[in-house]
């Protein structure tokens, strides 16, 4: 900019009379530009290869427009509900999310291609030499420039008229407030809502708000059958992972063992919801260990949890105390339960207390006990703890 | 066979690239030449002992157990001591550990041990069938009452339920094991293996064994119907049965599968960039 003097500027008749291409030199002749190479790739017009590069990029927009077209019919009339393996109707559902990626991304790609091929082939290839200056710019164009910024911010007053700025300021900030909540609203959840009781999280299906006896059962891979498990079940080193049966009761509030029977041996039926939400609800599964005798005799029991195991069996939550992974990999010589997804390690000789790894509770302990008239494990009450991660309301 | 041979070809062409390639040739090698063992053995037993019901009603057979005590006297003595009832720092006692833990050990090569460590590694059996089966006679005679495979082997023993198989296996053994058996990580250096070469029989004996770390699974915990199901299981997603996609890129999940289509993505990205460059 400093040296436009030396530049010749051409009066105002001369600009008039300049056409569109020596205004185009002019303006780049001013800021020390010059084009090396400026070659209109078609000089001659309407040649046959001129028409043929016309009809490949048309061509590419073209697939664009039926590639997306096609997205559009897919994504509303393709079968896309799940149809059972070797039915007809297989293949198609197998194929819908393949045909929306397909389609979609030849649009994407049509679009690309094409525009990248009309830049290769219709702009003229250019070649600038633009001079580099050196050094910084002159002072008095530092200065003039600073001055006229801040000018700016003085005539427009903004510095005096701070209701404006109040005013503007909370405008922005809520537009702010509203993209962000945006993505913050999906991890604000409200962890009660699926509780069956009040303090849902205090407690696992293992409650018996009617005081009936809660029998332990295992997973048969079929969520109608009900099997329970018994003592001897167990070997010595190995774990079993156990859910909650309500037993039936009598009016006395005993247990109703003909009815119970009843159910076992399939003459009476369970309402087969309850059945398998059982083994699905989230702080359900409880793995029932029965210790080595040799590593029963080392074990260390927490307070109050002195009379929670019945012998050798132990039943802890399989909801581990960190992020509520299943932590089901039990090592029956080291005794240790690990988490797979954050490597914590507790001891199982040592009231589940984490050994290793982020966690940092035990793993709630079940009271366990066998009845007597059956011989089928049973909950005594429910875990004295919340199981699973920490909760708002959770000081522990 | 055939197809195995060419798995094996196409991983130790990969295996070359990396810097352990001995390693894994070495065990690829010892795959193999432990695939081709256990056929030839299988061959051979099937054709000399061809009633099975037979080589365990010989169980009490004085001579079996006299050439069992030879087979333990020359290769597991030093650690399990002479009389089975172990040595300290070394082996544990084998007294009423059962012929399902004999049988997975030896035939899986895990004993002998080839040296201590955080575990014992599948190798080529050092044991023939014939020695088990007299080893696991005199392992009996000392202590009997562990638990018992089945007499039979191979597909008698996949159940006809996989799907239920595939409920039991992600329910109790999954977590390990991972859930088309490629193993996993324990603590302190110990991993659960790969299912891929266990047989049906080996499968089954560890279920009812439970070797090192893993948990025992009795009989009456997941009935034989229901171990033969998980085994079912096992047997339709390992050895190449669960790799619709082509390349199993390690069957470990979105990890590998991750790095590949960020170094393939990337790759195509950088390419189309250069084409676009170009030329221009």
């Amino acid at each position: 900019m400093s040296d436009d003097a030396k530049k010749e500027i051409p009066s105002d008749d001369q600009l008039a009379e300049m056409d569109r291409d020596e205004l185009l030199k002019l303006g780049g002749e001013l800021d020390d530009v010059q084009l090396v190479e400026y070659d209109d790739p078609w000089p001659v017009k309407g040649t046959r290869a001129e028409k043929r590069a016309e009809r490949a990029v048309a061509a590419w927009f073209t697939l664009a427009g039926l590639a997306g077209l096609a997205f559009v019919g897919v994504f509303i009339a393709w079968p896309w509900r799940y149809a059972p393996a070797h039915s007809d109707a297989h293949v198609l559902y197998l194929l819908y999310t393949p045909l929306l990626g397909l389609t979609l991304g030849l649009a994407i790609v049509g679009i690309g291609v094409g525009v990248v091929m009309y830049a290769k082939k219709f702009l003229p290839h250019e070649v600038a030499v633009q001079q580099r200056h050196e050094g910084r710019s002159p002072e008095i164009d530092r200065q003039t420039f600073v001055a006229h910024l801040a000018d700016a911010g003085a005539v427009s007053g903004i510095a005096r008229r701070s209701l404006i700025k109040r005013t503007a300021l909370f405008g922005t900030g809520a537009f702010g407030l509203a993209v962000a909540a945006l993505p913050l609203g999906s991890l604000i959840k409200n962890p009660h809502a699926e509780s069956t009781t009040k303090d849902g999280l205090w407690h696992t299906g293992w409650l018996a708000p009617q005081g009936e006896r809660v029998f332990m059962r295992r997973d048969t891979g079929d969520s109608h059958s009900i099997e329970l498990v018994k003592p001897e079940d167990l070997d010595a080193g190995s774990m079993e992972t156990v859910f909650p049966f309500h037993a039936p009761v009598t009016k006395s509030g005993e247990v109703d063992y003909a009815a119970l029977d009843d159910i076992l041996a399939g003459r009476k039926r369970v309402d087969p919801a309850e059945l398998s939400e059982a083994l699905t609800r989230s702080d359900n599964p409880v793995m029932l260990i029965r210790l080595r005798p040799e590593d029963g005799v080392k074990v260390v029991k927490a307070q109050n949890q002195e009379d929670f195991n019945y012998g050798d069996y132990y039943a802890y939550t399989k909801i581990c105390s960190h992020l509520g992974c299943p932590t089901s990999l039990y090592e029956q010589r080291t005794n240790r339960i690990l988490c797979p997804c954050h490597q914590s390690q507790f001891d199982a000789l040592h009231y589940a207390k984490p050994i290793f790894g982020p966690a940092t509770r035990k793993l709630a302990q079940l009271p366990i006990q066998v009845d007597a008239r059956t011989g089928y494990f049973y909950a005594t009450a429910d875990f004295n703890e919340a199981v699973g991660p920490a909760f708002w309301e959770r000081k522990s | 066979m055939t197809s195995k041979k060419a798995d094996a070809d196409g991983e130790s062409k990969a295996a070359r690239k990396s810097a352990r390639s001995s390693k894994r040739r070495r065990r690829i090698s010892g795959l193999l030449a432990l695939g081709v063992g256990l056929i030839a053995l299988g061959a051979i037993y099937s054709a000399l002992l061809p009633d099975s019901q037979t080589a365990r009603a010989d169980q009490n057979d004085p001579a079996l157990i006299r050439k069992g005590e030879d087979v333990y006297n020359r290769t597991c003595i030093s650690c399990h001591g002479d009389n089975l009832q172990g040595v300290k720092d070394r082996g544990p006692s084998l007294i009423g550990i059962g012929e399902a833990a004999v049988y997975f050990q030896t035939s899986t090569g895990r004993m002998p041990l080839a040296m201590q460590g955080a575990q014992s590694e599948r190798k080529p059996p050092k044991v023939s069938p014939e020695e088990i089966d007299a080893l696991i006679a005199f392992v009996e005679s000392k202590g009997p009452g562990g638990p018992k495979v089945p007499a039979e082997d191979g597909e008698a023993l996949r159940g006809d339920n996989p799907a239920r198989g595939g409920e039991l296996f992600r329910m109790n053994c999954s977590s390990c094991q991972n859930f088309t058996g490629r193993g996993g990580a324990l603590s302190s250096g110990k991993s659960a293996p790969e299912l891929d070469p266990a047989t049906e029989k080996q499968i089954y004996a560890a279920m009812v064994s439970g070797p090192e770390n893993m948990p025992k699974f009795s009989e009456r915990q997941l009935s034989p119907e229901e171990k033969k199901d998980i085994i079912a299981y096992i047997k339709s997603v390992t050895d190449g049965n669960n790799n619709p996609g082509g390349a199993p890129l390690g069957g470990l999940g979105p990890q590998s599968e991750g790095l590949i289509a960020f170094i393939v993505g990337m790759a195509a990205l950088v390419g189309v960039t250069l084409w676009i460059g170009a030329k221009s």
